[in-house]
């Protein structure tokens, strides 16, 4: 009878498996001894990379950036000069000098004050007032900088060569955590230095509350749309790829905000929200988040090449098409308004997914389209190092924008 | 200290290194042949009736009458329900299947109710056909080999039955409630540990009388069938148990515990059913030995050293201590010692014996199945390593793989075995041989395109997702045709159970043989 399992040779059905004795064949131990000699290989290799990398997690976790051995005049020349000038002199009506500043001269703790909190209102220096406005360096530099900073400050422009103490940076840190730039010389000389006094009062720079309608779009929501808050912090200080709001141009907030309407920019989540507003309240929108301050809460979390971040940042690589970022963002990367948003202290998963939607056409709202060409030209790292750079700054400081703002109207 | 865990860990794979030069010099060294003479001597003492031939060459030490010893009969009924049980799961589970497939370009088809939406009709379909097809059907296939290769009636084997009403009734509630929302939330064991504690009862009615029967063997060498079988059968059971226990893990740990166990649920438990199946059946059905003993240990031991470390590669990339990644990925890559022996030792045999395929369909579900066993391995290892592994991760790339390993090669050697195994448990032939093949065909063609359909879809998915200049959604958009050619064969590969299954049911339910003891399948000579 002819079944499915009846072959040629006819196999019994009372046949049972079983194995010859032929030894291992020469490639399969090869095989294996190859296998075995990489596993060691690769798990001796995975022990230093681990190493390295708790070595680098533990530098994160100090929140020590990348420089923290840089000596006092480098920390002034990468930080300061821009604004402060290179010899110290400031700039006539706009930004106080340091040199001879009676700001230098007495208490340690004042400069220290300053760095750490930033200066959001009117100051008189030497009978000169300065109305201008300095963000914080509390999340840039570290406590050993700052001090380092100081020193090199106060022995240069104010002759006070004894050094100043880290430890006196850290309590003043504990002391001062949680506020927002001084109001004013006033505020300043109130808490720390009477002898500074008389200064301008802080209702010189006052400026209006958001109406009642603004703030309720900002902490409620409506239309069936959700609240700003919800997503970009009370304080619009945002988190990963939420960007940060705060301090950005009233006009640019506004502006992208009619990109998600027309498409020019797109997101699901936003274009939701953008077409629940009226054109008044994407205007008032733009103007209280212009005004808002926050401290920065970005990190570089990229793994990005900061000092390759930094060169791209402040001199772009002009072989590759690439300007400098801070030709159109502004000194310091705090933006001008209205067209160009500021980039310090942006989130580096937010900066670094727009210069990738740039790319993909995500996002093509720029004027003349203009970061189109440059997007293409950064690559991944590229992306990751600017963004991560772009996140060691210190924020914007807020009535900079505001002022530039009122200039617009 | 992570250096004290690391140097643990990497001990564990020094260890397992050193067990493996140990085993290969035992075996280049004989050390291990004495029990392969043993084997011969009982061998000889068991069959003394039929080694009077003269011409009788060594080979014909390896004959036993299964049918004149009844062990058939006595394993025919648990069998066959276990077969039954495992079909209609089967059956149920690629429905399942399919719709969670056809949802993934028909989204908003049967969006009404919450049973029926993605999440749970995936899940539905993950446990139907593991734990309910693959582990019923394979279980069958065990409880019907081991007694075979015992040459010993199966022990207790009211048991089975009660297993089995349990098992199904505890896999149905889970069923409900996953349908209902109700999981304990780990892909897996999305069954809830309450219900667990029914299907870890039913599986002690099953490992009970195998190991009885393997104690009361009546051969002194268990065939290396039997060390699958046991070694699958005593690994699962703890493997299931921890995993489940609730409340000790959490967190990382938990997910660590969770690819763990269910890495192992392929590795410890449907690899050992499905390659000691074939092992039995490649050898059985052509008629000659298997190529070599010391390959088979090999095989085996390799899988016991390297594979429990194995699961933790899906989490490459994860919150866990990069040590344990690695290790798993040294392990994963290790697994190719083991997947190289078995392939030698099986693939040797069926290529030597082309002529086989033509003559037998269980064959060549299961010779197939063997040969996707040894690329779903290969795949595997290759897939842990990171470079691979950072373009396939959270791919359909991935869901291609797992059906190579739990479809290609376990469910196609199981379609072998059912179809080798009903006949002589029924003493009935199956009343279609054209439904076999069309069966085989179906799902062979439906696998292939759903297996290169995943595979290249989730290469440029993954490509897509890697490139942060593409949106997100053109990762999703460019899978489209992929996912629609997958439901293509899928529904080819869902149509070929359904056949199966009804195919079965008519086998089962025709009228008997004149006289079930001698059944049609015998050839005349052995049966005079």
């Amino acid at each position: 009878m002819k079944t499915q399992l009846s072959g040629p040779p006819s196999p019994s059905e009372t046949f049972e498996p079983y194995e010859t004795m032929r030894p291992i064949p020469l490639g399969v131990l090869m095989i294996a001894v190859a296998l075995a000699l990489w596993g060691v290989v690769l798990l001796f290799d995975n022990s230093e990379a681990v190493a390295i990398g708790q070595a680098e997690r533990a530098d994160v976790l100090a929140d020590q950036p990348a420089r923290s051995d840089a000596d006092g005049a480098s920390l002034f020349s990468a930080r300061c000069a821009t604004c402060h000038q290179p010899n110290g002199s400031g700039v006539s009506g706009a930004v106080p000098p340091l040199a001879g500043s009676p700001f230098l001269a007495g208490r340690a703790e004042v400069p220290i004050a300053i760095l750490l909190r930033g200066i959001d209102g009117p100051i008189r220096v030497r009978d000169t007032v300065y109305d201008g406005h300095m963000p914080s360096f509390a999340s840039v530099l570290s406590d050993e900088e700052i001090a380092r900073l100081v020193s090199y400050l106060r022995e240069r422009f104010a002759d006070r060569p004894a050094p100043v103490a880290a430890e006196m940076v850290t309590a003043l840190r504990g002391e001062l955590a949680g506020g927002s730039g001084w109001k004013g010389g006033q505020e300043l000389a109130a808490r720390l230095a009477p002898e500074l006094a008389p200064q301008p009062s802080f209702a010189l720079a006052s400026r209006a509350e958001a109406d009642p309608a603004t703030m309720r779009l900002v902490n409620e929501g409506t239309n069936g749309s959700w609240a700003c808050a919800s997503c970009h912090g009370a304080l619009g200080q945002g988190s990963e790829t939420v960007p940060r709001l705060a301090g950005l141009p009233a006009g640019y907030i506004a502006r992208q905000l009619e990109s998600y309407l027309n498409g020019s920019r797109r997101n699901e989540s936003m274009a939701v929200v953008a077409r629940s507003l009226t054109r008044q309240e994407r205007v008032a929108l733009g103007d209280y988040y212009a005004l808002l301050r926050a401290p920065s809460n970005a990190r570089p979390s990229l793994g990005g090449d900061i000092a390759r971040g930094e060169r791209l940042v402040l001199e772009g690589v002009w072989d590759r098409g690439i300007p400098p970022c801070v030709s159109c963002h502004g000194p310091s990367a705090f933006g001008v308004a209205p067209g160009f948003p500021g980039l310090a202290a942006q989130h580096p998963a937010y900066t670094a997914s727009q210069l990738a939607a740039w790319v993909s056409g995500e996002r093509d709202n720029a004027q003349q389209k203009l970061m189109n060409g440059i997007a293409r030209s950064l690559d991944d790292a590229d992306r990751r190092a600017v963004a991560d750079y772009l996140a060691t700054l210190p924020p914007v400081p807020v009535a900079a924008t505001k002022e530039r703002a009122d200039d617009r109207r | 200290m992570s250096l004290t865990i690391g140097l643990l860990l990497a001990l564990s794979f020094v260890v397992s290194l050193l067990a493996l030069a140990f085993l290969i010099w035992a075996i280049n060294n004989n050390q291990l042949r004495i029990e392969q003479r043993h084997a011969y001597t009982i061998f000889t003492e068991g069959e003394a009736g039929q080694v009077d031939d003269p011409t009788a060459e060594r080979e014909d030490d390896h004959h036993f009458d299964i049918e004149r010893a009844g062990i058939d009969r006595v394993s025919r009924l648990p069998v066959l329900i276990l077969v039954a049980s495992g079909i209609g799961w089967l059956v149920l589970g690629s429905l399942f299947g399919l719709v969670a497939s056809l949802k993934l370009h028909w989204p908003d088809w049967l969006d009404a109710q919450a049973a029926l939406t993605f999440g749970r009709v995936r899940t539905l379909h993950l446990n139907m056909v593991i734990y309910g097809w693959a582990s019923m059907t394979g279980i069958a296939v065990a409880l019907w080999v081991t007694p075979r290769i015992f040459h010993t009636p199966l022990r207790l084997p009211r048991l089975p039955l009660i297993g089995a009403a349990l098992w199904n009734m505890a896999l149905l509630a889970g069923a409900i409630a996953i349908a209902n929302g109700w999981t304990d939330g780990e892909e897996w064991l999305e069954i809830p540990w309450q219900v667990d504690i029914g299907l870890a009862t039913a599986g002690v009615f099953f490992v009970v009388p195998i190991i009885v029967t393997a104690a009361r063997r009546e051969v002194h060498h268990i065939y290396v069938t039997g060390w699958y079988y046991l070694a699958g059968l005593c690994w699962f059971p703890v493997l299931f148990v921890i995993a489940n226990i609730p409340y000790i893990h959490s967190g990382v740990q938990e997910a660590t515990v969770n690819w763990w166990f269910a890495h192992n649920v392929l590795g410890l438990w449907l690899t050992p059913l499905g390659v000691g199946t074939a092992y039995y059946f490649i050898p059985k059905i052509i008629g000659k030995p298997i190529y070599s003993y010391s390959l088979s240990l090999l095989g085996f031991w390799g899988l016991a050293l390297f594979y429990s470390q194995v699961g933790i590669h899906h989490l490459i990339g994860g919150p866990v201590p990069t040590w344990v990644v690695t290790l798993s990925i040294v392990h994963s890559m290790m697994m190719f010692i083991p997947v190289l022996a078995v392939a030698v030792n099986q693939h040797v045999l069926v290529a030597r014996n082309l002529w086989a395929l033509r003559e037998s369909i269980p064959l060549r579900f299961v010779a197939l199945g063997a040969l996707l066993y040894t690329l779903a391995s290969f795949q595997g290892s290759i897939e842990a390593l990171r470079t691979v592994n950072s373009v396939t991760h959270f791919t359909h790339y991935t869901v291609g793989h797992a059906h190579l390993g739990a479809y290609g090669f376990l469910t196609l050697v199981l379609f072998g075995a059912v179809y080798y195994l009903v006949p002589r448990s029924t003493g009935r032939q199956w009343p279609w041989p054209a439904a076999m093949a069309a069966h085989f065909w179906l799902v062979v063609v439906g696998f292939l395109v759903y297996f290169a359909a995943l595979t290249i879809g989730g290469v440029l998915q993954g490509l897509a997702m890697l490139d942060a200049t593409r949106p997100f959604a053109e990762s999703v958009r460019v899978t489209m045709p992929y996912l629609q050619a997958r439901s293509v064969g899928g529904s080819l590969m869902a149509l070929g159970h359904l056949l199966f299954a009804v195919h079965f049911v008519v086998a089962v339910l025709q009228r008997p043989a004149p006289h079930p003891g001698a059944t049609v399948l015998s050839k005349p000579a052995v049966a005079a």
